[in-house]
C-alpha cells in the first residue's frame, strides 16, 4: 500500500498548496485546520516509511523501525486530537458556548503521547504482510474511539443549533473514518489507516474550508453591506431633508431650499431600484435631478437633452444613464474644470432599435485609454465582479444591458471629432408590456 | 369673491408652518383658518370651521387622512380635499381618487407651484357653478368668454383676441377672470389646455406632438415642460400611468 500513501500525500500537498495560497484567514478554526493539514502530511510520510520498514523487518534495524512507528502512531494521535479540536471549535462558533471538554482532551493527549513513547512496539508477521499490533498499535484505536466519543458527545448536545451544511460535512467525515477504522481493525494487513484520516481531512476541506466557498461568502457579505448602506429608510431621508428645506425657506434662503428639493428628487427617484426595467422618461428624470445638482455645484456645466416624447415610454434597464453621465463628468469634464456640456439624445436606428447617446465636450480619452475601455466592454463577461473603482459603473451598465436585453445590445464609446466622447447605448425598442 | 377658508392637517409642525408662511394665501384669495395635527383633531376642526379647502396629509396619528375624508364626505360634500403625501405610491392615490378628492400632491411640496393647485380648485368650483346655474336669459359675459376659449383651444388665444371678439377692453376681461373665477386669465387658459390634453392623452393614441398641437401648444417641448410642471410627470408617463391603472 506504499503507493497509495504516496498518492495521498501528494493529494494533501496539493490541497495544502491551494489552501495556503488562498487569502489568509486568522480565525481559530482555520488555524486548527492549517495545523491539521501539516500534521496529516507528516503523518502520511511516516505512514509511508513504516509501511516500507515493517515489511522489511530483517533488513531495517529494529530501533529505526520502532522510532518510525512511534512517530507514525504519535502523529496519528495528534491528528485525531486535532479533528476533535476542529469540531469543538466549530461547535463553539456555532452555538457560542465555550469548549468544556478541552481539558480532558488535552490530558488524554498527554497520556496517549507518553504511551506512544514508552510502550513497547510489537510486530505481527503474517504471510499477507507484516503490521504492528499489541498494546502500542491499539493506542491509536483507543485514541480514535476516545476522541470520536468526545465529538459525538459535543455534537449530540448541540445538534439542533448547528448549520445543516456543517452537520452533513461532519457526518460524512465520521462515516468515512469509522468505516475505514473498522476495515483496518478487521484486516490489519491492509494498512489503510492513513486513507481514512486523509479522506476525513479532504471532506472538511471540500465542504467547510474551501477557499472558493469562502471567497464567495466574502463577496456576498460585502455586497449585502453595500446593499444595506444604500438602504437607509428612504422616508426618513426625505422627511428629514424636507424639514430642513422648509426651515431654510422660512429663513429666507431660497437657494438652499431649491438645492434640497433637487436632492430629495434625486433620492426619491434613485431608490426605485427594485424594478429591473423602467421607462426612458423615468431614467431621464433621475439624470435631470442629478445634473441639476451638479450644474449648481459647477455653474459652467451645461446639460441638454432632446428626446422625442414618443420614445419616452420605451423600456430600458434601470439606472443605466446616470452612471454614464457621471462617468462623463468625472473622466471628461472634470479635467476641463467642469466647463462644458453633456448632451443626451435618442434616436431610432435604421434597424428599428433605440439608440441613446450621451455626448460630452470633455477632455476625451487619454493615450491608450479607449482601447482599454473597448476591451473591457467587449469582454464584459470575463471581468471579475469589482466592488470599487472607476469602471464599475459602465461595466455594470454593460452587463445589465446584455443580461436584460440580449447580447446584440450594449454600450460602446466613440470619440467626437470636436473633442470629448460619446457613449452609445443600443437598446431594443420595447414598450411596456400591457 | 369670498375668501376661501383653508384648514391645514399635518402632524409635522414644520410642514404646517411651511404651508402657512411660504405660500401666499392672500394673493390667492385664501385664508388659513385652522390647523390640525392628527385625525381626530382634523375631524373636529372640519365640523367646527367648515373650511372650503382641507390640505390633508395621509400619514397622520390616530386616524389616517383618508379615513378622515371618508368620514367627512357625507357631512361636508362641498369641501375640497387636497391630499399631500410622502407616499409615492399609487395604491394611496387610487384610494384617494375613489374618495373624490380634488387634488393629490406629493411631498416635497413646492410652495411656489402650490398656487396652481389652488387655481385648479377654483376653476373646478367655477365650472360646477356654471353647470348648476339655472339658464338665464342673458348669458353672463364670463361664461361666454370661457365657452369661446373652450371651443377655440387649438388656436392662439390672447387677451387681445378675446377683446376683439367680444368688443371689450382687455384690461376689463383680465379683471373679470380675477373677480368671477378667482384666477388669472393665463392660469385659466393653461388649465383648460392641460385638461384638454389629458383627455386626448387618455382617450386617443395620438402622438404627443399632435396632442400638444390640438391643445394649443405649437411646440411639443413647451407642452411637455408645462405639463410636467403642472402634473409632476411627463405626458407620456401620464398616459402610461392611466393604462397601468386599468
Amino acid at each position: 500500500m506504499l503507493r497509495m500513501e504516496i498518492a495521498l500525500f501528494f493529494v494533501l500537498a496539493f490541497v495544502a498548496y491551494i489552501y495556503f495560497s488562498a487569502e489568509w484567514r486568522t480565525t481559530l478554526l482555520h488555524k486548527v485546520f492549517s495545523v491539521l493539514l501539516i500534521v496529516m502530511m507528516v503523518h502520511l510520510l511516516f505512514d509511508a516509511a513504516t509501511i516500507y520498514t515493517v515489511n522489511h523487518l530483517d533488513t531495517v534495524p529494529v530501533l529505526l523501525n520502532d522510532i518510525l512507528h512511534r512517530f507514525f502512531i504519535g502523529t496519528m494521535v495528534i491528528a485525531v486530537y486535532l479533528f476533535y479540536q476542529y469540531i469543538a471549535v466549530l461547535v463553539e462558533e456555532e452555538t457560542g458556548q465555550p469548549r468544556q471538554l478541552d481539558k480532558a482532551a488535552r490530558l488524554y493527549l498527554l497520556v496517549a503521547l507518553l504511551g506512544v513513547l514508552l510502550l513497547p512496539v510489537h510486530y505481527a508477521v503474517t504471510p499477507q504482510g507484516n503490521y504492528s499490533d499489541g498494546i502500542h498499535a491499539s493506542l491509536c484505536y483507543v485514541s480514535m474511539a476516545f476522541y470520536l466519543f468526545l465529538c459525538v458527545w459535543l455534537l449530540v448536545r448541540s445538534w439542533k443549533r448547528i448549520d445543516k451544511k456543517k452537520k452533513l460535512a461532519i457526518g460524512a467525515a465520521f462515516v468515512i473514518e469509522v468505516g475505514v477504522s473498522l476495515l483496518q481493525a478487521v484486516n490489519p494487513t491492509w494498512l489503510i489507516s492513513g486513507m481514512g484520516l486523509t479522506l476525513m481531512t479532504l471532506a472538511f476541506y471540500l465542504t467547510l474550508e474551501n477557499p472558493d466557498i469562502y471567497r464567495a461568502e466574502l463577496i456576498e457579505q460585502k455586497m449585502s453591506m453595500l446593499y444595506l448602506k444604500s438602504q437607509v429608510n428612504p422616508h426618513f431621508l426625505y422627511n428629514t431633508l424636507d424639514t430642513i428645506r422648509i426651515q431654510a425657506q422660512l429663513n429666507g434662503d431660497k437657494k438652499v431650499a431649491d438645492l434640497l428639493m433637487q436632492l430629495v428628487d434625486f433620492f426619491r427617484l434613485s431608490v426605485k431600484v427594485d424594478k429591473p426595467m423602467v421607462s426612458l422618461d423615468d431614467e431621464l428624470e433621475l439624470v435631470e435631478a442629478y445634473m441639476e445638482l451638479m450644474c449648481y455645484r459647477y455653474p459652467k456645466l451645461q446639460f441638454v437633452h432632446d428626446i422625442d416624447p414618443d420614445l419616452g415610454g420605451m423600456q430600458v434597464p434601470n439606472f443605466i444613464l446616470q452612471p454614464i453621465v457621471e462617468n462623463s463628468l468625472l473622466h471628461g469634464l472634470k479635467n476641463k474644470g467642469y466647463q462644458g456640456e453633456v448632451r443626451i439624445f435618442a434616436q431610432k436606428t435604421a434597424d428599428e432599435h433605440l439608440e441613446i447617446c450621451v455626448c460630452d465636450t470633455g477632455s476625451g480619452f487619454g493615450e491608450g485609454k479607449k482601447e482599454l475601455i473597448d476591451q473591457m466592454l467587449m469582454n464584459y463577461a470575463k471581468q471579475a465582479p469589482k466592488l470599487e473603482g472607476n469602471s464599475i459603473g459602465i461595466l455594470n451598465v454593460q452587463k445589465r444591458i446584455k443580461m436584460l436585453c440580449g447580447r446584440e445590445f450594449g454600450l460602446c464609446y466613440t470619440e467626437n471629432p470636436t473633442g470629448g466622447v460619446t457613449a452609445h447605448l443600443l437598446l431594443p425598442m420595447k414598450e411596456e408590456m400591457k | 369673491m369670498k375668501k376661501l377658508h383653508v384648514l391645514l392637517v399635518d402632524d409635522e409642525i414644520m410642514i404646517r408652518e411651511g404651508f402657512k408662511r411660504l405660500f401666499d394665501w392672500e394673493a390667492h384669495d385664501c385664508e388659513v383658518v385652522g390647523e390640525a395635527a392628527d385625525g381626530m383633531e382634523a375631524l373636529a376642526k372640519i365640523d367646527m370651521l367648515q373650511p372650503d379647502i382641507v390640505i390633508m396629509d395621509i400619514n397622520i396619528p390616530i386616524m389616517s387622512g383618508l379615513k378622515v375624508i371618508q368620514l367627512c364626505r357625507i357631512k361636508h360634500p362641498k369641501t375640497a380635499f387636497v391630499i399631500v403625501s410622502g407616499y409615492d405610491d399609487f395604491s394611496y392615490c387610487q384610494q384617494a381618487l375613489r374618495l373624490q378628492i380634488t387634488d393629490y400632491i406629493l411631498k416635497p411640496v413646492n410652495y411656489e407651484e402650490f398656487g396652481s393647485c389652488i387655481d385648479n380648485l377654483k376653476i373646478s368650483l367655477y365650472e360646477n357653478r356654471v353647470v348648476n346655474e339655472p339658464m338665464q336669459q342673458e348669458e353672463r359675459t364670463i361664461n361666454g368668454l370661457t365657452r369661446y376659449m373652450q371651443e377655440h383651444l387649438s388656436e392662439e388665444i390672447t387677451l387681445s383676441v378675446l377683446a376683439e371678439e367680444f368688443h371689450l377692453n382687455a384690461q376689463y376681461i383680465s379683471q373679470l377672470f380675477k373677480n368671477e373665477i378667482g384666477v388669472g386669465f393665463l392660469a385659466y387658459l393653461t388649465n383648460i389646455r392641460l385638461e384638454k390634453a389629458k383627455k386626448l392623452l387618455l382617450s386617443t393614441a395620438l402622438p404627443i406632438a399632435d396632442v400638444a398641437e390640438q391643445s394649443g401648444y405649437g411646440d411639443y417641448r413647451v407642452f411637455t415642460k408645462v405639463f410636467k410642471k403642472a402634473e409632476g410627470i411627463t405626458p407620456s408617463q401620464y398616459r402610461r400611468d392611466f393604462l397601468e391603472r386599468k
